[in-house]
């Protein structure tokens, strides 16, 4: 077990590394971040002067070493560069952003908790929603009850956020008013109101999915010989029931496992639809802006979550389920 | 066996479920359509009450020396004054200062003296704010010179004597700018500049207090300190801005309590917030809010439409083929037909037939040379340039933004040059790829472009066109168009002090920039800015957008924003002013 | 196909049903441009506004069935046209993703070794890159993206489901007793491959592909969501809806109609692959 997750460590470093580095040389072939920075006006020395303090006038190998951390910074503007220090990821350090004229670690940090609240919003609507449906539909499996939710669920997965969001926005945010029209609030639980919305959006695809596994599982479950012995042994109902939820959740932990990282990277479109201020506002923003350390802090935060909620799934289902560990150590 | 049967019912009701709601879509409730809440009816300026205005975007820096975009200064407006200030007709008046600054004979040396018993806001080491003196005015110039605030203002104090040499370390000071005696300084240039006072007039040019700098270091961005009618409160980054009513300003006191600042607000939802009364004020609207707006009897008094100083067209590259060649220039600028491009965005746009747009002195309805929709023109130009059938290439437009709005000026575009048998290709590209790629010389043939006025006077527009103003990157002259004579009039213009005269140059080389069509002039923007009917006071100003220094809320004292009490549901009642129009 | 996978895939009405809505929509797609009444780039403008200055509602416009879009354009026309550039966009970039996926799963589950750890380490990449996020970068980068670049890219994001589901099932098809014959007699690997492995993995292909063509109209509709996708005054469904979307209120048929397009589209090959997957692989 132990060698297992050290192998697995190395291969999730190894990765994160390879996907910051394409996307390194995939930011850094863009445009010209001083002029995105500095406006229209800006002279041509204003525009070198930016360059040497955000290292741009370097080789772009050079760079990302300096990105990295294991060269001595190239960013003139760090106050660790004048004495040769390092100001790379080892260090902790995600550069300045240019747009926002802050390290780029402060900016993650404010958008990072307001991305994790929709998503976790979201992500209680999805469990809510997916494991409710359903267990209600394995329990009622083949009435009427199982195929209207069935027929819900799979309409839920062929509906893209980009068509619900404005619909959601236009009816209850403006014509019926009862959710925020956009925006973020002014307090915790302002947030949370704020987030309602766009969180349901979020979720409608994550619920169906949970709905559509979570009956599949539960069905072959109370199928098996262990929930038959159980019921005939005189077991009630609720407690057969119990039972099998149990063991039918084994593919829900891995799937959920799987949507940790969606928790973090945030969602593009949804977030841009109902001007959440999260990380996927962040990345667009950053994109359009040609702000090359912002792109590439959002994009490591996302490779780490990636890494990390795939351990923690193949953990989970180790911890879960004995016949996997073996395997995997084999 | 039963699956086929849960299969069928399945897309059955799925597809039951879609046509229901698209059926539910169309028996919503109606939108409001008329403003949710009046005034009280007070006649007087009242204290009190949250403002609440908003932008698409995010607000960058609170630093008057580094922010040059239209939405810091929404923001920085209401913190800072200048110097100077201008009035509602674009006239420059003072404002720290007492008077107009006395000016020497040469038109080089400028003595400004102060306002006394102006204060600064609260900070760090002066819990009652302290009093503003010739030494702040010259501490904050110096700083928006030295090289490594970075400001993108310097150039235009470059005139100032002795300047480059302090802003590239040469120098410990800056030769040309003195502190007479506690209210007094003086400022001289190395030459006339007709256009310094306006310079002085923008908010780079806004004094600062030195101690709060020293005090917060890089971080002074999130803490501005001015002199302004509005204290700054809080910025939750990406979201809002709160500032306070300024109790001890210097000049009339500032009506709400409050100002919020909401960022990144979308125009549809800033709209839809607009009708549902959650936002006080809003500038900017899709076409289809436009029409909604434009067409509604009960928002008509609340709502002002004013052309904005800025111009847009189609910049040519002058260097390269086909646009070196003037016909073929002048064809597309009388091939384009504007009157149908505002009526695609709901006649809101003015067609434009030269650069100065109507609010700047210098523009002529009437110009000899003046750019129209005039498809015989248009072919007979082709026809001179060499090409009755059309052009055998296709051109490549670029076309900044990638919205549904950048979308449809560019099929706008090429709806309109088929025509005279010019195919068009459209590349989006960033703002800022626009910006770098069309200052270099023999890159970008064809592009949409616009320019929008730091001050109002036509050497803001015209030095476009200068030969001056080409350089191996970044040139501001994105056309590359080359004329000694306009280079001529501009210079003269430049140190011209007599007014008339000043203007009659500009005129001409106006009038010269309309025929040569560096760029097909497309249009003026129209805004149009809206209010709530219990918002007061509100002049939409000719040289700074949104500028709410001057409104008061016609309010009982307790009204709260609504999205401070949490956006959108039903209202408590305590909310309502004189009660709702419905 | 297994003559008993299509009985039972006959048997199925859902995924009759959904196999009914694709070949509609298919069949909409190829002929939908010669049934457009116009040209679905002409503007009619003048129509717009009246000449005496008032503003006619958006889309009204006399003489087009579903009306005509923001700067007067006729709303069915586009529709069809559009509809046929988004199925032609998914088919491609389905067809493309196709052939990456498959060769890299055979390849990867037929040799194992090192062939094997390249082609996975390359999907857990593809897996941890944030996959919106790429795809806006790279068009960016690209800045004129061609109807075919946009292709290319959304293959080659969007092969990796695939090359892992048929690198399993090759792993079990590499141990059949014919297939250990067929190496023991000397048959080249390429013609092994060809022959008698790659039928064996069509099943779980087909089920695959089936739903990648709705992940593709999802991914093509969001990027011209975005306003990366098509480019004008090429229509597309997704930029349809981008542009309805600023007129959601004042003419909801601008964004309704491409929307609900979209949705059935996927839906209908959602519910094809499905049945597919159901008569490929009967637990029942």
């Amino acid at each position: 077990m132990i060698a297992w997750l050290i192998r697995r460590l190395l291969v999730a470093t190894g990765v994160t590394v390879v996907v910051v580095a394409l996307v390194f040389f995939l930011v850094n072939a863009v445009g010209d971040p001083a002029v995105a920075t500095l406006g229209p006006n800006a002279g041509p020395e204003q525009i070198a002067d930016f360059e040497r303090k955000n290292g741009l006038d370097e080789p772009v190998l050079q760079q990302f070493a300096s990105y990295l951390g294991v060269v001595p910074c190239v960013r003139d503007a760090s106050p660790v560069a004048a004495e040769g220090g390092h100001c790379g990821l080892l260090q902790g350090d995600f550069g300045d952003s240019f747009s926002h004229n802050e390290p780029v670690s402060t900016v993650i940090a404010h958008r990072l908790p307001r991305t994790l609240l929709l998503g976790v919003v979201a992500m209680i609507f999805e469990l809510i929603f997916g494991l409710g449906v359903g267990i209600l539909a394995a329990v009622r499996r083949n009435t009427w009850i199982d195929t209207g939710l069935m027929a819900l669920a799979f309409l839920g997965i062929s509906l893209p956020s980009f068509v619900t969001g404005p619909l959601f926005l236009s009816w209850f945010g403006f014509r019926f008013g009862w959710f925020p029209l956009g925006g973020y609030g002014v307090d915790f639980w302002d947030h949370v109101y704020h987030s309602i919305l766009p969180a349901f959006t979020l979720a409608i695809i994550g619920a169906a999915t949970y709905a559509r596994v979570m009956r599949g599982e539960l069905v072959e479950t109370l199928r098996s010989d262990f929930v038959r012995t159980a019921a005939a042994k005189g077991l009630p109902p609720s407690r057969v029931v119990g039972h099998a939820i149990r063991n039918a959740l084994l593919p829900v932990v891995t799937l959920f496992g799987l949507s940790l990282p969606l928790l973090v990277a945030g969602a593009i479109i949804t977030e841009k639809i109902f001007g959440w201020p999260g990380m996927g506002s962040l990345a667009i923003e950053s994109i359009v802006n040609l702000d090359a350390p912002t792109v590439m802090g959002v994009v490591v935060v996302f490779a780490i979550a990636v890494q990390v909620g795939n351990l923690l799934a193949d953990v989970a289902v180790a911890l879960l389920d004995p016949r996997v560990r073996v395997e995997k150590s084999g | 066996m039963h699956r086929r049967y849960e299969r069928l019912g399945c897309a059955a009701l799925a597809l039951l479920g879609a046509a229901g709601s698209i059926a539910f879509a169309f028996f919503l409730p109606d939108p409001p359509e008329a403003p949710r809440w009046v005034g009280a009816g007070a006649q007087t300026p009242q204290v009190g009450g949250t403002f609440v205005f908003h932008h698409e975007a995010n607000v960058r820096s609170l630093d008057p020396h580094v922010a040059y975009d239209e939405l810091s200064g929404m923001a920085i407006r209401l913190m800072f004054d200048g110097l100077l200030d201008y009035d509602h007709e674009s006239n420059l008046v003072p404002s720290l200062a007492e008077a107009m600054p006395a000016v020497s004979e040469d038109g080089r040396t400028f003595r400004f003296r102060l306002r006394r018993g102006v204060r600064f806001h609260p900070m760090a080491g002066h819990p009652e704010g302290r009093e503003l003196v010739a030494e702040d005015v010259r501490w904050s110039m110096l700083r928006l010179m030295s090289q490594d605030v970075g400001s993108p203002g310097y150039p235009f104090y470059a005139s100032i004597e002795g300047a480059d040499a302090y802003h590239e370390g040469n120098a410990d000071d800056v030769a040309g700018i003195r502190v007479i005696d506690r209210y007094t300084i003086e400022l001289q240039l190395k030459e006339a500049d007709q256009t310094f006072l306006n310079a002085m007039a923008m908010p780079f040019a806004y004094p600062v207090p030195r101690e709060n700098y020293e005090h917060w270091g890089d971080e002074v961005k999130f803490h501005p300190v001015g002199t302004g009618p509005f204290v700054f409160e809080a910025w939750e980054r990406g979201v809002q801005l709160t500032f306070v009513r300024n109790e001890r300003y210097w000049r009339e006191k500032p009506g709400p309590e409050r100002m919020l600042y909401l960022e990144n607000i979308g125009r549809e939802l800033a709209a839809q917030r607009f009708r549902n009364g959650d936002i006080d004020s809003i500038h900017r609207q899709s076409p289809s809010d436009y029409r909604f707006f434009k067409t509604s009897e009960a928002w008509r008094p609340y709502m002002v439409e004013e052309p904005r100083g800025s111009t847009y067209g189609l910049g040519f590259n002058c260097e390269m083929a086909p646009f070196d060649d003037v016909h073929v220039r002048r064809a597309i600028a009388f091939a384009l037909d504007r009157e149908g491009w505002s009526r695609a965005r709901a006649g809101r746009l003015l067609p434009a037939s030269q650069l100065l747009p109507p609010s700047i002195p210098g523009y002529d309805p009437e110009l000899p040379t003046r750019q129209v929709f005039d498809l015989e023109r248009a072919r007979e130009e082709m026809r001179l340039a060499g090409h009755p059938d059309g052009l055998p290439e296709p051109i490549t437009v670029w076309i900044t933004g990638q919205d549904d709005t950048s979308r449809q000026y560019g099929e706008l575009l090429q709806s309109d040059l088929a025509r005279i048998g010019i195919d068009v290709r459209l590349r989006f590209v960033s703002f800022a790829v626009y910006l770098t790629e069309s200052g270099k010389p023999n890159t970008v043939p064809a592009f949409f472009t616009g320019w929008n006025l730091d001050f109002p006077d036509p050497s803001n527009f015209l030095f476009l066109f200068d030969q001056k103003s080409i350089h191996p990157e970044h040139s501001e002259n994105r056309s590359f168009y080359r004329n000694p004579e306009v280079d001529r009039l501009l210079a003269e213009g430049k140190s011209e002090r007599d007014r008339e005269r000043r203007l009659g140059l500009y005129r001409q080389a106006n009038e010269i920039v309309a025929r040569d069509a560096p760029w097909a002039f497309l249009y003026y923007t129209l805004t149009m800015e809206l209010w709530q009917p219990y918002v007061r006071n509100y002049d939409p100003h000719p040289v700074w957008s949104e500028d709410y220094r001057e409104v008061w809320l016609d309010l009982p004292r307790e009204r709260v924003a609504r999205s401070l009490a949490g956006v959108g549901g039903p209202v408590p009642a305590r909310f309502y002013p004189m009660g709702a129009l419905r | 196909m297994d003559p008993r996978a299509w009985r039972r895939f006959r048997k199925n009405k859902g995924a009759l049903f959904g196999g009914v809505l694709v070949l509609f929509v298919t069949l909409t797609a190829m002929l939908g441009p010669l049934l457009a009444s116009h040209d679905p780039n002409e503007q009619f403008r003048d129509t717009l506004i009246a000449d005496d200055g008032t503003l006619a509602g958006i889309g009204q416009i006399a003489g087009h069935l579903l009306g005509a879009d923001g700067i007067g354009r006729d709303h069915l026309s586009r529709l069809l046209h559009g509809g046929s550039i988004s199925m032609l966009v998914a088919y491609f970039a389905t067809a493309l993703a196709i052939a990456i996926g498959t060769f890299a799963g055979i390849t990867a589950g037929y040799f194992g070794g090192f062939v094997d750890t390249l082609w996975m380490r390359g999907v857990d990449l593809l897996l941890s890159l944030p996959f919106l996020l790429v795809a806006i970068a790279l068009v960016r980068v690209i800045d004129d993206p061609a109807l075919w670049v946009l292709v290319l890219m959304m293959a080659l994001l969007s092969w990796t489901t695939l090359a892992r589901v048929t690198r399993a099932k090759t792993m079990q098809v590499r141990e059949l007793e014919f297939i250990q014959a067929a190496r023991a007699l000397g048959m080249s690997h390429t013609r092994i491959l060809f022959r008698h492995v790659l039928p064996n993995v069509l099943g779980p292909i087909i089920v695959l592909g089936t739903t990648l063509v709705a992940r593709m109209i999802l991914f093509e509709s969001a990027l011209s969501f975005l306003g990366l996708g098509v480019q004008p005054p090429q229509a597309s469904w997704g930029s349809m809806l981008q542009e309805g979307q600023a007129l959601l209120d004042a003419t909801p048929r601008l964004m309704l109609l491409p929307a609900a397009l979209i949705t059935m589209t996927v839906f209908g090959f959602n519910l094809l692959g499905e049945g597919l997957r159901d008569a490929f692989d009967p637990k029942d």
